[in-house]
């Protein structure tokens, strides 16, 4: 683990916007990292199937395109992203509200795993020195170098109330490029991003390839797939049955695509329930 | 008259038994009564419940010094059942008996004469019947287990009938064995489940090849109900598996008199608070557990994730040998226990993750947890898992072109289940690696479906062997040799590909 420092080369320059800059900044992974281009994808803890495929998509896009997805390695959103772009074979930093050596000890499960993964292909870094625990208060700072940090802001899911729009004021105040993902009308879920759309605070996200191409690198474009069965799974999971009804798919060709919709890595089988990789 | 009398009584440790040889010797010296032989607690009881009986059923009691052994002398001896042969062997050494007793004897007695039924008769009259002894003198409240296995078997209600039959001067006749029990009428029948056809097919497949199956699901979505239709759609009992069930349902004393002998397959569903004892058995001597008394049917256990992680932890044995071996100091029990697992359970704390009309309010560190309470050893042993999804109301009052009645699809379970025996086993789920190697051959086309299964490791070694059994149902439910594609991508979306 290493202290950067703000006269440090290996400081990113990004983070001198905020005052007072977090001195020093505390990392642990791979050092010339903080430099990259990077793009930030936040979220809610409590997500919906939606958010978290979409999360998933933007995050393996942008990773693939060479974007380092930055998070805050909390449940939800920030877990799905970090994974996905991992996934891709990309890079990813999380940005702790709480010290390196005291998130390594109490982290389990998902959390745990995804975080030795990060620390070998990505960093985890934080303003609070390592065995710092964390308190409630100490997120609202996590939040800003969040939105420092990263060249654009992605809001993938959030109700309103969420800290993930604390982040998104603060990509506003720092003047980063704020996005917001549309959701459907009438669902708790996305209140919050659709509100940052509505109010002009955040421009809708369409997609991997303009958020690329405003840091300065190139995705594919989102397109709907054109598959009937990748498209009956958008809005989330559906066992085997609900497929069957929507596509109107005999069901042993139904069974022989989803075999191979698996193999390819297209579709993820969540225990009988199928979902979209990202 | 020699003072030593003999009579035949039977040992019982768990399922095991053994001929025990009840001798009795009447000699003179101050009044003493003696049981030796390795007797227990309950056996050395059996002097006072003897004496009071032979003195209160009108008999006299030698004020002499008797002496019982029962023999082969080395091995532990339990249980109320050698009540009667000691009571006949000293009547016998006394004189007070005319004809030594020639068949097996069983039964405890109580403090009036009156003959109690014991545990465990089915498992001692079929040993009685593998020696060649084919009378069996026992209580009445047991001549149905020792008639139904075909023995002849003489009922006695109390001591001195059963005197009075060795006597010549009322003979007792035989008893006839019981009319087998009318088949079951099932509580659920799968006609009243609307929707579900996956859960359903799972649950044709469990049947058909004795595959373990989870079902999950939000609350009230039906999966109890399909669970609780299993038995309605599983084959009937062949007689020797009818034999070796009722045997374990004796042992725990849990026998019809009126239909000793079971007429269905067990369905077992014992609560999620359940101890591993209760569910794998235990206690000195050790009893059969759930497991064990779900043989060759099948256990439902409900709220799987409920239950502690060490109690399912101890399914792994069970699931995997068809026997559990329950080892204590004082010795050990094996008892059968070849079930098919039924487990059913929510899939997140609050129960509504992934059902789309209500939102599930549990982070996914908690639903991570809930999950991580099955261990990998415990899905991997379970063939076959199944989302149950919530069925709208429009469709549960919309009227389905006729959906098919469980005994349809018990005929196709049956039919199955011939063609599975025509190979050598009663399912498929029995099937030996190398029998999985000879009868589930794939076809051409399914070849490389298999081989890309395995090549992305989503399989382990054990599991490989699982989805081709669970393959070699679904094609044996259409009535197919070869496996194909469709059977085996069938079995593959059945175990969970991921």
């Amino acid at each position: 683990m290493i202290a950067l420092h703000p006269h440090d080369p290996g400081y990113p320059a990004a983070l001198r916007d905020l005052v007072p800059a977090p001195d020093p900044l505390w990392l642990e992974g791979l050092e010339g990292i903080l430099v990259r281009p990077s793009v930030a994808i936040v979220g809610t803890r409590r997500m919906s199937p939606y958010g978290e495929r979409v999360a998933r998509e933007l995050a393996g896009a942008l990773a693939r395109a060479g974007a380092v997805v930055v998070s805050g390695l909390a449940q939800g959103i920030d877990c799905a992203a970090h994974g996905a772009a991992i996934d891709a074979g990309g890079s990813s930093v999380a940005v702790l509200g709480e010290g390196i050596t005291s998130f390594l000890g109490n982290a389990r499960g998902r959390r745990r795993r995804l975080a030795a993964a990060m620390r070998a292909h990505g960093a985890l870094v934080s303003p609070y020195p390592p065995i710092v625990p964390a308190k409630g208060w100490m997120f609202a700072k996590r939040n800003a170098v969040i939105a420092a940090l990263a060249r654009a802001v992605i809001v993938a899911e959030a109700p309103t109330g969420s800290g993930a729009l604390i982040t998104a004021a603060d990509a506003v105040r720092l003047g980063r490029p704020l996005f917001a993902v549309p959701g459907p009308l009438g669902t708790r879920t996305s209140e919050g991003t659709n509100e940052l759309i509505a109010s002009g605070a955040a421009r809708a996200c369409l997609g991997p390839d303009e958020v690329a191409r405003i840091v300065g690198l190139v995705a594919a474009r989102s397109v709907a797939t054109g598959d009937p069965l990748l498209d009956a799974l958008a809005s989330g999971p559906l066992d085997l049955d609900e497929l069957a009804r929507r596509t109107r798919i005999d069901r042993s060709a139904l069974r022989a695509r989803l075999v191979a919709l698996v193999f390819s890595g297209a579709v993820v089988d969540q225990g009988g329930r199928f979902g979209r990789a990202g | 008259m020699g003072a030593v009398a003999r009579t035949l009584g039977c040992a019982l440790w768990g399922l095991e038994t053994a001929l025990v040889t009840v001798e009795v010797d009447v000699a003179n010296g101050l009044p003493h009564f003696a049981i030796v032989g390795l007797p227990d607690t309950a056996v050395q009881e059996a002097r006072e419940r003897v004496r009071a009986a032979i003195r209160n059923a009108g008999f006299e009691f030698p004020l002499r010094r008797v002496t019982v052994n029962l023999a082969p002398a080395e091995r532990r001896k339990e249980g109320t059942g050698f009540d009667l042969p000691i009571a006949l062997a000293i009547l016998r050494a006394t004189g007070q008996l005319a004809l030594e007793p020639d068949g097996l004897c069983l039964g405890e007695l109580a403090l009036d004469g009156a003959l109690r039924p014991v545990r465990g008769a089915m498992p001692r009259v079929r040993r009685a019947l593998a020696a060649g002894i084919t009378r069996v003198y026992v209580p009445a409240g047991n001549a149905g287990e020792a008639a139904a296995l075909g023995a002849e078997t003489v009922p006695f209600a109390t001591l001195r009938e059963a005197v009075a039959h060795f006597d010549g001067t009322a003979r007792i006749a035989a008893a006839t064995a019981p009319a087998p029990a009318a088949p079951p009428r099932w509580a659920s029948d799968l006609r009243d489940i609307v929707g579900q056809e996956t859960p359903k097919r799972a649950l044709e497949i469990a049947a058909a090849g004795a595959h373990n199956l989870l079902l999950v699901g939000p609350p009230g979505t039906g999966k109890t109900l399909l669970a609780r239709a299993l038995p309605s759609i599983l084959p009937p009992l062949d007689p020797d598996e009818a034999v070796e069930a009722s045997a374990v349902h004796s042992v725990a004393g849990l026998i019809d008199p009126q239909h000793p002998l079971l007429a269905a397959r067990p369905f077992r569903a014992p609560h999620h608070t359940a101890s591993h004892l209760a569910l794998v058995g235990g206690g000195t001597p050790p009893r059969p557990g759930e497991v064990s008394l779900a043989h060759a049917g099948a256990l439902f256990l409900d709220e799987f994730a409920e239950y502690q992680r060490q109690v399912l932890e101890t399914l792994r044995e069970p699931l995997e040998e068809g026997a559990i071996t329950i080892s204590r100091a004082g010795g050990a029990a094996t008892y059968p226990a070849r079930f098919v697992l039924i487990a059913a359970m929510n899939p997140c704390p609050c129960g509504h993750a992934g059902d789309p009309t209500a939102e599930c309010t549990c982070l996914p560190d908690a639903i991570e947890r809930y999950r991580g309470r099955l261990s990998g050893p415990v899905l991997d042993r379970i063939d076959l898992r199944v989302h149950v999804p919530r069925v709208p109301y429009e469709r549960l009052r919309a009227e389905e072109p006729a959906r098919e009645c469980s005994a349809t699809v018990r005929d196709r379970v049956c039919t199955a289940r011939a063609r599975m025996r025509a190979r050598g086993r009663r399912t498929n789920a029995e099937l030996t690696i190398a029998e999985v190697a000879r009868h589930c051959r794939l076809d051409g086309a399914a070849e490389p479906l298999m081989a890309e299964a395995m090549r992305r490791r989503t399989l382990s070694a054990r599991g490989y062997h699982r989805v081709l059994r669970v393959a070699r149902t679904a094609a044996d439910l259409e009535g197919s040799e070869r496996i194909g594609p469709d059977h085996l991508a069938t079995a593959l979306l059945l175990r969970a590909l991921s």
